[in-house]
């Protein structure tokens, strides 16, 4: 299946088969994301490095991403220069590889790309996983000047803004998560939130409507229909989304930003587990 | 407290290896998991199949207790479920193998950081425990069914 040349940005997703033919490149950097902590080392298509989204992207003391510092050391070691096109897939649906893709953004590196369909679709096709972990000369990579926090992560402070100005705020989680009947999504644990409910105002559209069962994202028509005539969105609206703890809101982010074109999409990464805790901050439960 | 020998042992292990060969190992141990799964022909006391919102797959408990009040596990898992589920799974039907369904219901769990290590214990990754607790949970209706039987 070839990737829908409607979409606003095309040139972001690649498909399997693509990777499959250009797993030798010069100039590409094929990287694993995963919320499973060992899927990796299980088996990953050939040539790939993993990025782990807690252990390399976050700040182990504060809640936070990592400085520029530690992010350009990442890339030195994954042998990543600026010019490298970072390929991302993983589990899930891709909502890691997107949150990683995501933070690499924030860092101003924009030659970033998803493997359509992901890890699943990689398996389902039958194509080669590999337990042999690449190696890499470091590379080049200077420390970025800062990390681009105001153009595409939100915090708390814009987020009550953007709902005290009843501007788009898009909840990404489960229909049960967004009426406050349930504190943390289906199968999952509990991640430590007092109040269940949503930001007022806010919609719900969660990240499961852009993504057909493979895996795939939806074509550009299905995701025009969600988020414009459904949700009667356009594409230079002010967007914040938001999910528990942001990897679901990256994948909606990534959708709305690449496939849609829209040009103000910020993603609030403190999301429900820092909102549903907060002292004052309100919440609005609907049944 | 003390945990049963074959538990202790596999413990004793993780706790010996550094980070990166307890990966290894714990892969290993996940590989295997279909190997715990029914045999043809294979026959249990009990068999608990259930899909829980603590676990992102299908978990099936299978027990049977010899006559010399020995429990035996047998489990199968959804394809969904995590590695350090599969690999727990290996673990617990071989660890716990061979002891007293009184036995398992006193196993702590405070083993499974042990095991898993710090690096790998993440919020997201709780459903190592879930395992045990499913274990426990057939044992305690094996053990109510043995208590209405003599009474």
């Amino acid at each position: 299946m070839s990737i829908d040349s409607n979409y606003a940005h095309p040139e972001v997703l690649v498909t399997t088969a693509w990777v499959a033919d250009h797993l030798k490149d010069d100039g590409i950097r094929i990287i694993e994301s995963n919320e499973d902590v060992l899927l990796y080392d299980v088996g990953h298509i050939p040539g790939a490095v993993h990025i782990d989204w807690q252990r390399d992207l976050q700040d182990h003391t504060v809640r936070d991403y990592i400085q520029p510092e530690a992010f350009a050391s990442l890339c030195r070691r994954n042998g990543i220069t600026p010019e490298t096109t970072c390929i991302f897939y993983g589990d899930k649906s891709n909502w890691w590889s997107c949150y990683a893709l995501w933070v690499f953004r924030l860092f101003g590196h924009s030659n970033v790309k998803i493997m359509d369909g992901g890890r699943d679709k990689w398996i389902a096709e039958g194509r080669p996983l590999t337990r042999e972990v690449p190696s890499f000369p470091a590379a080049e990579y200077p420390v970025p000047s800062a990390r681009l926090d105001c153009e595409i992560r939100a915090f708390y402070d814009e987020a009550l803004a953007q709902s005290k100005a009843s501007r788009p705020l898009i909840d990404v989680r489960s229909p049960g998560e967004f009426k406050g009947l349930v504190t943390h999504m289906p199968e999952y644990p509990q991640e430590g939130v007092l109040r269940g409910g949503h930001i007022p105002g806010a919609q719900s559209v969660p990240w499961k409507e852009a993504v057909n069962p493979d895996a795939t994202f939806k074509n550009a028509a299905e995701l025009k229909k969600i988020y414009e005539e459904n949700l009667g969105l356009k594409p230079d609206d002010d967007v914040i989304v938001y999910c528990r703890i942001g990897e679901r809101s990256s994948h909606t982010w990534f959708v709305l930003n690449y496939l849609l074109g829209f040009t103000k999409v910020r993603n609030y990464d403190g999301s429900w587990t820092e909102w549903g805790n907060r002292v004052g901050a309100p919440i609005e439960k609907s049944a | 407290m003390s945990y049963p020998a074959k538990l202790e042992a596999i413990i004793s292990l993780f706790e010996e290896l550094p980070d990166a060969e307890k990966r290894e190992t714990l892969i290993a141990y996940a590989d295997q998991a279909k190997a715990q799964e029914p045999g043809e022909g294979e026959s249990f006391d009990l068999e608990d199949v259930r899909k829980d919102e603590e676990c992102t797959d299908t978990v099936a408990v299978f027990l049977r207790v010899d006559p010399a009040g020995g429990a035996h596990f047998r489990i199968t898992l959804g394809r969904q479920v995590q590695t350090l589920t599969k690999a727990m799974s290996s673990i617990l039907c071989k660890g716990l193998d061979g002891i007293t369904p009184e036995q398992i219901l006193a196993i702590p769990a405070d083993f499974v950081p042990k095991i898993v290590g710090a690096e790998l214990v993440r919020l997201r990754s709780q459903t190592v425990y879930y395992l045990l607790t499913r274990m426990k949970g057939i044992v305690k209706v094996w053990l109510r069914r043995k208590q209405a039987g003599e009474s």
